[in-house]
């Protein structure tokens, strides 16, 4: 079933005949036996012998290939063949629906489609008119119904739902009460809610929406509708197909990169999408546009799409180039890592090249990047599981590595990757020529965001051995290239003069007194290209620059913590307090205004006469601290629970907030967000979405004070201002004479 | 991704950890001295890592050397400027 918009404005929703087939493999008696045994069975299918190619062997592997014909009997009928017969290897077996299609007829969300229909209404032609990598492809005239409450449902009971659509407002009122099991408010009983059902259900019909977008809608508010649906037994048309129920996912918390995370329960709609905003991964980052992106690019469906991480995202990708040229794609993959020696086990088990700068204040510093590095240099050099392995004729040795890159044929990664890495280059391009009131660029921005998750993720799946195309050879030459390509960008910059300050991964961080425009640095540019062949780009040069030393001790530098103003005036920072995630606004806001007067500096030697002005913003919000005048969302600390309650040894402030919440009856799983203030007495946090209001007067100002200072003192020691000299010139009320004598480290 | 091998920082601070009994027995001043030699070394973890050599302290014992040669290269010069002047 396909569900088309058509250039008349109609919702079409079509029948096509698509057989799936999926594929066993395994010795030739127990194959015999599954033909015989399938043969036997009431689903109709077609059996035949075929040959295909599983990346991961050297010859074509003689297969039995299962053709069903209607697509709803397969995951059936496989889980009763993978049950029968558990000792076959099987492929193709667990591919979305949406997938198969895009891989056979060149389809993807929001594509544009010629259909030929024959008198059955059934479609016998489908023709994609457009391409996922257009670079401009026409905006869906998607009908877009966003339904909100009018708070937060964690942090209080919403009294209404706020729904609009097509320049049309409407507010439905809410009556629930607060739920000591879950957390989330629950209806109160009566008969309030026929009305607000058979409100929704005339908004629903008279816009027929394609899109619903809703705050909490996963998590909370479609699963209270549709509870409320069924207790007053009437339809609600969420669905456009009438004929299928809504489906509902469970929540589930999982361990990535050394973080827990939580993804909420899910609603997916059939005919129409629903999007949740506040459960759709990466939302936040990229926008509607992104997710849009994303399902075009990506042939995933876009209720999948916005909810799935990026490296599903890539997996889907690969799994579509897969089907088109015919390679098996594993259900469960088996498959170890080769022998390897001790020692080239030491030289592959690394990863990028990160160096430490020398703490200090610097100016007419340029920053060099690779674009994209890791994903250019697998389609650059052929970097594929199927392509990197022992030495052959025509084989490539990887930098440093006992390994061979095959550079014959294209490898699947590399194919997969091409259209996306060109496009994303030819965004990037256009962005930087684009003036800065083009409306595109905010579109341009939230496609190339798209791109850049997904081409990161690209890179960990090559490496992760679950993956369906991963494989940890592949993933160490990767990094043995960037390792190489790093250093051959150093060489070049020193040959050429300059002195490098910084590397990091795939950037380097260099300076040469008298060379601080775009046109002084295009030579090094060139010579870098040209040593690596890989694409590099000038992200900027920097008025001054400074790179923190590690807070734990002040000799110890550390990789990624700097912050500087490039010649535009505009800033970049990394790992200090306003780039994380729990440090609450207020301080966030403070430390940002005194870059911003900083960066009005003209170069390094200047940014001592900032220092009054600095002193003066931060005299003036200590003293709106002290009297109570920040409004207390602007305290609020973020932070993720790491484990469960009972699991903590000391409690932190943020597990504290937890169990607060959970005396309330609001539980909290590991990865779930919590907010709340430092407060004074015990437990010294008060839970933000806790029932009663926290009392204002007991903010705990003293602690409010030393992130503040904290913060303060990361952006002025550079300036020679340590913490300690800020607070006795702020709270002790020493007078502050003169900018210190000597600025630390502001060489030319 | 789990890695199968320590990272260069890892292997840094398991070395540095290892002549804790020595550093121990050291004087006060000594303790300081030797602290400083491992701090000069830290600064080279990524060429160390770049090296993958089997035996790191090695590496580690050379980038402390390297550092106290550009003290010594360092004091040079401004004896030379001195003795000009």
């Amino acid at each position: 079933m396909l569900w088309l918009l058509g250039e008349d404005g109609q919702r079409h929703c079509l029948r096509q005949a698509f057989p799936i087939t999926f594929f066993a493999a395994g010795p030739p008696e127990h194959l015999r036996r599954l033909w015989r045994r399938l043969q036997s069975q009431p689903v109709p299918l077609q059996l035949a012998r075929a040959e295909r190619r599983d990346l991961f062997l050297p010859d074509p592997l003689p297969v039995l290939a299962v053709q069903v014909e209607r697509p709803i009997d397969q995951p059936g009928l496989f889980e009763q063949v993978s049950r029968e017969f558990p000792d076959l290897t099987y492929y193709d077996a667990d591919i979305l629906l949406p997938l198969r299609h895009a891989a056979a007829h060149g389809t993807f969300p929001l594509a544009r489609l010629r259909v030929a229909l024959d008198d059955q209404e059934r479609v016998q032609v489908i023709q994609p008119l457009d391409s996922p990598w257009e670079l401009d492809p026409p905006p869906a005239p998607l009908r877009i119904l966003s339904i909100e409450p009018d708070c937060d449902p964690r942090h209080a009971p919403p009294q209404a739902l706020r729904i609009h659509c097509e320049r049309q407002n409407y507010r439905l009122p809410l009556e629930l009460v607060q739920s000591a099991e879950t957390g989330y408010p629950v209806p109160r009983p009566g008969a309030w809610a026929r009305p607000l059902l058979a409100n929704l259900s005339a908004i629903l019909r008279r816009h027929d929406p394609d899109l619903l977008l809703t705050g909490w809608g996963d998590t909370w508010l479609m699963p209270l509708l549709l509870d409320l649906a069924a207790e007053h037994n009437l339809a609600l048309p969420l669905n456009r197909d009438a004929d299928f129920n809504v489906m509902r996912k469970r929540e589930f918390s999982y361990f990535s990169y050394g973080q827990v995370i939580y993804r909420g329960q899910q609603v997916l709609l059939c005919g129409r999408w629903h999007i949740d905003l506040y459960n759709a991964m990466l939302f936040h980052d990229y926008g509607l546009d992104g997710v849009l992106e994303s399902a075009r690019v990506t042939g995933a469906p876009v209720q999948s799409a916005a909810r799935l991480s990026p490296g599903s995202g890539i997996s889907a990708m690969q799994i579509v180039t897969a089907l088109r040229s015919q390679v098996l794609v594993p259900w469960h993959k088996q498959q170890a890592e080769d022998l390897k020696s001790a020692l080239d086990l030491i030289h592959a088990d690394q990863g990028g090249m990160v160096y430490q700068p020398i703490p200090g204040l610097y100016q007419d510093v340029a920053e060099i990047d690779f674009i994209s590095m890791y994903p250019g240099i697998m389609t650059r050099f052929n970097i594929s599981p199927e392509t990197v392995g022992r030495e052959k004729p025509h084989a490539e040795p990887v930098p440093a590595l006992n390994l061979w890159v095959d550079r014959q044929e294209t490898g699947l990664v590399p194919r997969t990757l091409e259209p996306l890495l060109e496009k994303r280059i030819a965004l990037k391009k256009h962005l930087l020529e684009m003036p800065a009131w083009d409306p595109r660029r905010r579109v341009y921005k939230a496609r190339a965001a798209a791109h850049k998750w997904l081409l990161v993720t690209c890179f960990g799946y090559l490496g992760y051995k679950n993956a369906r195309f991963g494989r940890i050879e592949a993933h160490e030459s990767v990094t043995a290239y960037g390792r190489e390509s790093l250093l051959r960008a150093k060489e070049a910059a020193e040959d050429l003069g300059y002195e490098v300050l910084h590397m990091y991964v795939d950037g380097l961080w260099v300076r040469q007194v008298g060379r601080n425009t775009v046109a002084d640095l295009q030579p090094l540019l060139d010579e870098i290209s040209q040593r690596t062949s890989l694409p590099i780009s000038l992200e900027g040069i920097y008025k001054w620059l400074a790179f923190l030393p590690s807070r734990l001790d002040e000799r110890v530098p550390v990789a990624n913590r700097y912050f500087g103003a490039f010649q535009d005036g505009s800033l970049k920072l990394r790992g200090i307090e306003a780039r994380r995630r729990d440090t609450p606004p207020f301080i966030v806001d403070i430390q940002m205004g005194l870059l911003e007067l900083l960066s009005r500096a003209p170069d390094a030697e200047h940014l001592a006469d900032c220092l009054p002005k600095t002193l003066g913003l931060l005299r003036g919000c200590l003293q709106a601290l002290r009297l109570g005048r920040i409004p207390p969302e602007a305290l609020l600390v973020t932070q993720k629970l790491s484990r469960e309650l009972d699991q903590y040894r000391t409690p932190s402030p943020a597990a504290r907030a937890a169990a607060q919440l959970a005396w309330n009856g609001k539980h909290l799983r590991p990865g779930q967000l919590v907010r709340f203030l430092y407060m004074r007495g015990w437990p010294g946090v008060h839970a933000w979405d806790l029932p009663e209001p926290p009392d204002l007067r007991a903010i705990d100002v003293a602690c409010y004070r030393k992130l503040l200072l904290r913060a303060a003192g990361t952006v002025l020691q550079p300036l020679g201002v340590s913490e300690i000299t800020l607070r006795d010139w702020l709270l002790a009320n020493a007078s502050y004479g003169a900018p210190p004598g000597k600025i630390i480290a502001a060489r030319r | 991704m789990g890695r199968t091998l320590p990272s260069a920082t890892q292997t840094f601070l398991l070395e540095q950890e290892a002549f804790t009994r020595f550093r121990r027995a050291l004087r006060r001043s000594d303790q300081l001295a030797l602290d400083d030699l491992f701090t000069c070394a830290r600064q080279h973890i990524a060429a160390a890592a770049y090296a993958s050599h089997a035996l790191p302290f090695e590496v580690f014992l050379l980038a402390m050397l390297l550092e106290e040669h550009k003290q010594v290269m360092h004091l040079r010069r401004l004896l030379e400027e001195a003795g000009h002047s």
